[in-house]
């Protein structure tokens, strides 16, 4: 029987407004000194927006407890707070015959409440990651969602006249095993979302994996490792290797430099009608070895075949869609308390806003 | 010094503003309704004024240019007298809203000698929810920044008690008003914000320091909104709030955009 009294002051409590006021202003205190630490400590917090914050506690924060401890704190209070207001929801919703005029402002309790449980959600069940490099036709496992696979089906950076990058054109499939899930071209601002899955572009870049030649008698090519050709007079050419940046040691070893065309070199192999057959590389910056002149075979490099890459954001949030109907709930919220201020106004009541 | 390049309808609209201000001035003190009437009539025709320079910018750029230091100044001054003129029209707080003014006027005061070229727009901010986002947020601080006035005004007027000032009742219905409309723009701009922000970025809450200070200026004023049911808080407690509040908000968007580096650049 003495539990009755002691469940509604606890409920009373629950549901106080100054219990509102004091967690709020908690919370603002606390986030006021705790962000500038944040800022003025780029070390420590510097990583927040690359992972989730659970991940981050984990990691980085939990190893400067004297710098972090507001975080949990603040966690804390932010919990208290979305009790309060959803208790306050509560409160409301069974007294609605009555109050139904404070509809848009308990939406906007309620929208909080559950983005604010939609953050926590994706705080400790969701995950980022940053940098995925795709090139066209490539397929990416993705660890966080096992059995699921990203490809790349094609992509285009776009330019504006002046060169300066404006878009990057990303057509990804989102794969379960060899079922297509969902396709979406991922260009800046459009996202492909799939349950909490958002895969986003982050940048773009190139790799020289060839190079275009003029081949006498044939015209144009391109050429890069495993190309074959068949030429004039019974001459097959294959390439066997292709490096950019290729630099010959003592004993006629080639060794690879950087990514960057500085120095191209093809590995190639001659096969002559004669069956005869030659293998040797060919670097750029000594001009063609003998055994190629005296084949007749002469080529001229022209420029360097890119091959585009698209590099990716892909994060997860099971909370996204719960955020989402919260943040649509307050929107409703607000412009229902509008309408009702102003419609409270039109009558003549004095303005009582909340 | 006012830049070369700047638009001729801003100066004049400066010069409006101004000189309204004076009028306002002078019907504080001499008390005659035609001081009033043409210092009204001032900020009206600088409003229109500005309004057409904005749209003018807006359909040069095609977007809504807010996204230097210039371009927020000048919006967040024209926010700003659309607000004034709000409270003016339905209230008649005269010179009660000279705060907002003055305010609009140092705004503009800064930017005019800016460089007013609209820079090209980044990819990820050619979106609609861009535009709202900034537009509730600039409302949302003008809003924010009336509530300001009204409540240094509430505390002038509880000491002096002077006939020149609206009445006590008056001026704390006023501010409850600013503060609920504020909030309400505010919460819409936060909402647009973090859509955008999960499009653009793939999440929707930046743990950056604008990202942090903007959601403490929700709570703080989601509080306030509170507040006002509080006996204690009632009156002198609530323009302490939202003297306080301005505070907060004078960081989030100056402060923090100019002494420290954010997401949320203004140089």
């Amino acid at each position: 029987m003495a539990l009755r009294p002691l469940f509604a002051s606890l409920w009373r409590l629950l549901c106080s407004l100054k219990l509102a006021i004091v967690l709020a202003a908690a919370v603002t205190l606390l986030g006021i000194g705790g962000s500038l630490a944040m800022h003025f400590n780029p070390g420590v917090f510097g990583d927040l927006d690359r992972m989730i914050l659970g991940r981050w506690w984990s990691t980085a924060g939990s190893s400067a407890p004297l710098l972090s401890w507001w975080v949990p704190v603040g966690a804390l209070l932010l919990v208290l707070l979305g009790l309060n207001t959803f208790c306050c929801f509560l409160d409301w919703a069974r007294r609605i015959r009555y109050r139904w005029r404070k509809c848009g402002e308990y939406l906007i309790h309620l929208g909080f409440v559950l983005v604010l449980l939609a953050y926590f959600w994706g705080s400790v069940a969701g995950f980022r990651s940053e940098g995925n490099r795709l090139f066209v036709g490539q397929t990416l496992p993705l660890p966080s969602l096992p059995g699921h696979f990203l490809r790349l089906e094609a992509f285009e950076p776009i330019f504006a006249e002046n060169g300066r990058p404006v878009d990057m054109l990303s057509t990804v499939a989102l794969l379960h095993g060899d079922n297509v899930l969902t396709r979406q071209i991922v260009r800046t601002n459009t996202p492909l979302t799939w349950k909490g899955l958002a895969v986003l572009p982050g940048s773009f870049g190139r790799t020289v994996e060839g190079f275009f030649v003029h081949i006498a008698g044939v015209g144009r090519v391109s050429l890069s490792s495993g190309t074959e050709l068949s030429l004039p007079d019974g001459l097959r050419l294959r390439v066997l290797n292709f490096t950019a940046d290729a630099r010959r040691l003592a004993g006629g070893r080639i060794a690879r430099g950087s990514g960057e065309p500085r120095s191209p070199a093809f590995e190639l192999e001659l096969s002559r009608r004669d069956g005869s057959i030659w293998r040797g590389w060919y670097l750029f910056a000594e001009g063609p070895p003998s055994p190629l002149t005296e084949a007749g075979l002469l080529l001229r490099p022209i420029e360097p075949l890119y091959r585009p890459y698209s590099i990716l954001t892909i994060n997860g949030d099971p909370g996204a869609s719960l955020a989402l109907i919260g943040g649509l709930a307050m929107l409703a919220g607000v412009l229902l308390a509008l309408v009702s201020f102003y419609y409270k106004r039109g009558r003549g009541d004095r303005p009582e806003v909340w | 010094m006012i830049s070369a390049d700047q638009s001729p309808l801003l100066v004049a609209a400066f010069a409006a503003y101004l000189a309204s201000t004076l009028f306002y001035l002078l019907h504080l003190v001499l008390r005659r309704r035609l001081l009033w009437r043409f210092a009204f009539f001032l900020v009206v025709t600088a409003f229109a004024l500005q309004s057409v320079c904005l749209a003018e910018r807006w359909l040069a750029a095609g977007y809504l240019p807010v996204t230097n230091l210039f371009a927020t100044q000048f919006f967040f001054s024209w926010a700003l007298a659309a607000t004034y003129l709000y409270f003016e029209i339905r209230y008649r707080i005269h010179a009660a809203g000279l705060f907002v003014i003055f305010l609009n006027l140092l705004l503009l005061t800064s930017a005019l000698p800016r460089d007013p070229v609209i820079p090209p727009l980044i990819p990820a901010l050619d979106t609609p929810l861009f535009t709202l986002h900034i537009f509730f947020s600039f409302v949302g601080y003008a809003f924010f920044a009336m509530a300001f006035s009204l409540a240094v005004l509430y505390l002038v007027q509880r000491r002096l008690a002077t006939d020149l000032l609206p009445p006590l009742p008056l001026l704390r219905q006023l501010n409850e008003e600013a503060i609920f409309l504020g909030f309400c723009l505010f919460t819409l701009c936060l909402i647009f914000g973090s859509i955008w922000a999960y499009v653009a970025w793939g999440y929707y809450f930046s743990w950056n320091i604008k990202g942090v200070w903007s959601f403490l200026v929700w709570i703080f004023y989601a509080g306030m909104c509170h507040a006002k049911f509080v006996r204690r808080w009632q009156g002198t407690g609530y323009a302490w709030l939202s003297v306080a509040g301005f505070g907060v908000v004078l960081f989030t968007y100056l402060g923090i955009g100019l002494l420290l580096s954010s997401n949320h650049p203004l140089n």
